[in-house]
């Protein structure tokens, strides 16, 4: 009944597992497949009319990104 | 009414041809095809003006995104 | 989906087709640069979701965060290239 909603939990889920289990078992990997579930809650929210939590969701994960990578680099830097 | 449906069918078409295509640098057209055919399908959905500022800014932020992926992707220069 | 526009099962169904097709090939690609061009393949899926509810401002934004977000990540690919 609500499209949305189905659609989020699925993707959601693949995601999960994506994250979970990332097929090349590296940092890299696992930091992209970190962006699926994202997408899943984001189509969650929409299902429940959350626009302010939605908009605040998209630009955290972009900022934790941010500090994400600068992690990665630094660890494979000291490697 | 028959457009939008065949510009969904194409963004369908393009992206299965994307993800079954092995090379990477012949991926990102198809790529930009769904790209131009979702960017379409929000023109063709609403009736509102803001639709028009909206498929703009899709279209602007997927565009650069494939261009910055085709960039790395080919950036070869070793200057490290 | 709610009336909200012009938009039937078979709408829903193609776009829905889009998303899990790039989902799915998130987790099976191998390539760094594949998995990425595969989470862009998603967000093109739930971009019409968005705006079949009537939310072309929240859109507008998300459509200018998502590819930075993208950017981001190649920073690092750049990175591991080189060493490779």
């Amino acid at each position: 009944m609500m499209p949305e909603f189905v659609l989020g939990c699925i993707i959601l889920i693949i995601g999960v597992i994506a994250a979970g289990f990332p097929r090349p078992m590296t940092y890299l990997g696992r930091l992209i497949s970190l962006e699926i579930p994202a997408f899943g809650l984001l189509l969650i929210m929409l299902a429940y009319d959350e626009m302010l939590a939605l908009l605040t969701f998209i630009g955290v994960t972009a900022i934790s990104t941010f500090v994400l990578v600068r992690a990665i680099e630094r660890k494979e830097a000291a490697e | 009414m028959i457009a939008i449906y065949l510009v969904a069918a194409l963004a369908v078409f393009a992206a299965i041809r994307a993800t079954v295509e092995k090379n990477t640098g012949r991926k990102l057209p198809y790529v930009n095809v769904m790209n131009f055919a979702i960017a379409g399908t929000i023109v063709l959905l609403l009736d509102h003006p803001l639709a028009l500022v909206a498929a703009a800014a899709y279209f602007v932020g997927s565009t650069l995104e494939a261009n910055a992926i085709a960039s790395t992707y080919a950036g070869g220069e070793r200057r490290g | 989906m709610r009336g909200v526009s012009g938009v039937d099962d078979l709408l829903v169904l193609l776009f829905a087709a889009v998303a899990l097709i790039g989902a799915v090939s998130a987790h099976l690609q191998r390539d760094r640069f594949g998995k990425l061009i595969a989470v862009g393949i998603v967000f093109g899926g739930i971009a019409p979701f968005i705006a079949a509810r009537g939310y072309l401002d929240v859109l507008i934004a998300v459509s200018l965060i998502v590819p930075v977000t993208t950017i981001i990540i190649l920073l690092i690919c750049r990175r591991d290239t080189h060493d490779a």
